[in-house]
């Protein structure tokens, strides 16, 4: 079976116990990094009118936000390699907190942009770091499960946050309710605190027994490079960029997310173009939200399984093409029963990469070095997340209809899906070389290696020895 | 023009300065005029299609409900299908209402409802619009046809106070942009809240609509805040303590499991 990679974490996760309670901070500290930006769009229209500026003004403390969340995940990495998930977190909360009573003090919009969309992002970059990375420190064999939970706080906190906004809109105006936002996102400080760092009990094994590999707790590169590249290399692990699986995943997602959330901004607008009435239209995203929350649990528990978990890599990329076959089918169905079975359908492919796209990066480069790998990949993912729904409304501007948009994200995610399970084929056949490579260099030096390498020797010489022997009976025969 | 079952309902207009839409819920057909202007209007109901085929109906107008004097005629063919009955109205600003031709035929009536009536500002205003002491407000109204002018009103129980934004500038600004009005209110103080109505100003009649305002003091939303706020530092410091207690009873026992860990770390290596 192929393996996955090694821990090289130097000690045994408790999989459990306080593990689960780990579990609920990161469920809330991921919930409100992604659902915090989406439900602040429902004080739009009024901010918009308060400051007297378009659409595409107010929708850039959104975008700006979400882009400064995903920028700031090195920075993020480099305090929880440094510091551990918890203080991170609190600061984290702390900084959105601040930044949402700062703003509820704003005169101009700009006011908004720089206290709601840089503070508040970076705030919830140091929340979604560390609350991923715990979860590979507590969890190993029930990691998946522990990861599909901890994913489904997005759904769940935007079902929660969405009405309570337009209750606090109702009843206390946008100032009053970025100014009770701030204290509602202080409980992400909770979510912090219940985040133990882990006591590492084990030791390097210098003195063990010879037989672990790179099993070293926060072991770096050997090679002594000197200059600012090997203190960078100190804070975030740079050499992450030659890991071969890495790469694979990176491109893979980059291409993805084009494709990925312009489906779920365009739903209800593509809705009311089909004909459906507004109810109608929020409707289809509950039942995509719901689908989604109990979606991702349930890709945890079944990545879980013993016949999954192995071949987790082919699971994401089947998730992922999944998601693109389901977009390319939805122009071709009718009414609103169609867009309903879409938005089921959606919902569950959405909520299964969702649940494992960050599984699926703890497997590929291990438990101690994912925190620099998300920190990476969110700041490079942070490009096509922030381009994909614009350039999608654009293609629906541009053509006037949906389905054009619809093909293309369909291809978006198809393509990279179809690209990750043929090169995470390859991935588990030169890993499984590779360790076939290792275990041979690994038997103890002298005698048994030599023994080893004098076998084989031996071995090419009578294969040498029976073809010379079968060409010359062949050869024979064929005299007439 | 809509074909229900055997009644085929026109308008023939003599001016401009009306826009109609309709509607029908079964045998009542409903059309809606939005006049803009005191105007001559001719209504007429065209019915085609009786069954039996009469020779000819009698019919009458009704202005809210109440029959028209010497409005009853006796409707002719006017080709083998169709039986005309018109008439026209000079509306002014009291005739605004509901008009309908009624018509019989055998032991059966039929009728038409025209509703006359300004533009209307459809959308829901139940909602306040909340503001806070000393802050400003943007007050909206839209309406579908362009009126002549908007005014805005504040109400003050059944009173309406005219808003004169030129006389008081400080306080008051009023922006006026074809279909669209917005009356910011600078300056907020608890007197100003309350219900402000906007008034779209057409030649025949003004249409109105209203928004509440609520002010609220700095005070509310502080509330909730320290509320919360105290909630998040006692589950914090619950949260920290337990750990701590946790840990000082684990640091009383022996524990040292380091060799059991890294055994069972390689142990793990070597299954996967």
């Amino acid at each position: 079976m192929p393996s996955t990679t090694v821990t090289s974490l130097g000690y045994t996760p408790p999989d459990g116990g306080w593990g689960w309670a780990v579990v609920f901070g990161s469920f809330l500290s991921i919930g409100f990094s992604y659902a915090f930006p989406k439900s602040l769009t429902i004080y739009f229209k009024e901010v918009q009118e308060y400051f007297s500026v378009s659409y595409s003004e107010i929708a850039w403390v959104s975008s700006i936000m979400l882009a400064t969340m995903y920028a700031g995940g090195p920075v993020s990495s480099i305090l929880v390699n440094r510091y551990g998930s918890r203080p991170v977190v609190m600061v984290g909360g702390l900084m959105v907190g601040v930044a949402m009573v700062a703003a509820s003090f704003g005169t101009t919009i700009m006011h908004l942009y720089i206290c709601v969309g840089v503070i508040g992002g970076l705030g919830l970059a140091f929340n979604l770091q560390p609350a991923l990375t715990i979860i590979g420190k507590y969890f190993l064999v029930k990691r998946p499960m522990a990861n599909g939970l901890a994913m489904a706080g997005s759904p769940v906190l935007l079902f929660t946050l969405a009405p309570l906004n337009q209750f606090l809109l109702d009843n206390f105006g946008w100032r009053g309710s970025f100014f009770i936002l701030g204290a509602i996102v202080l409980n992400c400080c909770v979510a912090g605190a219940l985040m133990r760092p882990i006591t590492i009990t084990a030791k390097p094994p210098a003195n063990q027994s010879g037989g672990d590999d790179d099993g070293a707790v926060g072991k770096t590169d050997p090679q002594a490079r000197a200059g600012c590249l090997a203190r960078v290399n100190k804070l975030i692990d740079l050499s992450l960029f030659k890991h071969r699986g890495y790469l694979i995943y990176l491109v893979g997602n980059v291409v993805m997310f084009f494709g990925f959330f312009a489906p779920v901004v365009f739903l209800a607008p593509y809705a009311k173009h089909q004909g459906t009435d507004e109810y109608s239209a929020a409707c289809l995203l509950s039942i995509f939200a719901l689908v989604d929350m109990v979606a991702r649990p349930g890709t945890g528990l079944v990545s879980n399984t013993r016949w999954i978990r192995p071949r987790i890599q082919y699971f994401f990329s089947f998730s992922v093409a999944y998601n693109g076959a389901c977009h390319l089918v939805c122009p071709l169905l009718p009414g609103y029963t169609g867009l309903v079975v879409y938005a089921v359908f959606f919902g569950l492919a959405f909520g299964m990469v969702c649940a494992l796209l960050f599984e699926v990066l703890m497997d590929l480069v291990g438990a101690q070095r994912f925190s620099s790998a998300v920190g990476l990949a969110t700041i490079i993912e942070c490009g096509p997340v922030l381009l994909g729904p614009p350039i999608s409304g654009a293609l629906v501007d541009i053509f006037m209809d949906y389905k054009y948009m619809y093909f293309a994200c369909g291809v978006m995610m198809l393509v990279p899906g179809l690209f990750l399970f043929i090169m995470n084929f390859f991935n588990y056949r030169w890993l499984k070389q590779e360790e076939h490579e290792k275990k041979r260099e690994e038997l103890p030096m002298g005698s048994a290696r030599e023994l080893a390498t004098m076998e084989e020797t031996k071995d090419s010489e009578q294969n040498i020895k029976l073809n010379q022997e079968k060409q010359l009976t062949d050869s024979d025969n064929k005299e007439p | 023009s809509l074909h229900i079952i055997f009644i085929n309902v026109q308008k023939i207009v003599c001016f401009d300065d009306y826009f109609t839409t309709s509607q029908h819920t079964g045998h009542v057909i409903v059309q809606e005029l939005e006049i803009l202007k005191p105007q001559k209007i001719e209504l007429s109901c065209i019915i085609s299609d009786i069954p039996n085929n009469p020779t000819h109906i009698i019919g009458y107008w009704k202005k809210n409900g109440n029959e028209i004097e010497n409005s009853k005629q006796t409707v002719y063919k006017v080709d083998k299908q169709r039986f005309i009955f018109k008439r026209i109205f000079n509306i002014q600003v009291n005739d605004l209402g509901n008009y309908s031709c009624i018509f019989s035929y055998l032991d059966k009536q039929e009728q038409v409802t025209f509703l006359l009536k300004v533009p209307v500002m459809k959308d829901k205003r139940d909602k306040p619009i909340v503001s806070y002491v000393g802050d400003s407000v943007v007050l909206d109204c839209k309406i579908k046809r362009m009126p002549n002018t908007w005014q805005w009103y504040k109400s003050n129980g059944t009173e309406k106070v005219l808003i004169n934004a030129t006389a008081d500038p400080m306080n008051y600004k009023i922006l006026l942009e074809k279909n669209v009005t917005k009356l910011t209110v600078l300056n907020l103080t608890e007197e100003d809240a309350g219900k402000y109505i906007c008034s779209a100003v057409f030649e025949i009649k003004s249409s109105e609509s209203h928004v509440y305002l609520k002010v609220l003091s700095l005070i509310e939303p502080l509330k909730p805040f320290i509320g919360i706020t105290i909630e998040v530092v006692i589950l914090v410091t619950l949260i920290l303590l337990y750990e701590r207690y946790g840990r000082s009873r684990n640091d009383s026992s022996v524990d040292d499991s380091s060799g059991t860990d890294g055994r069972r770390t390689r142990q793990r290596n070597l299954v996967h």
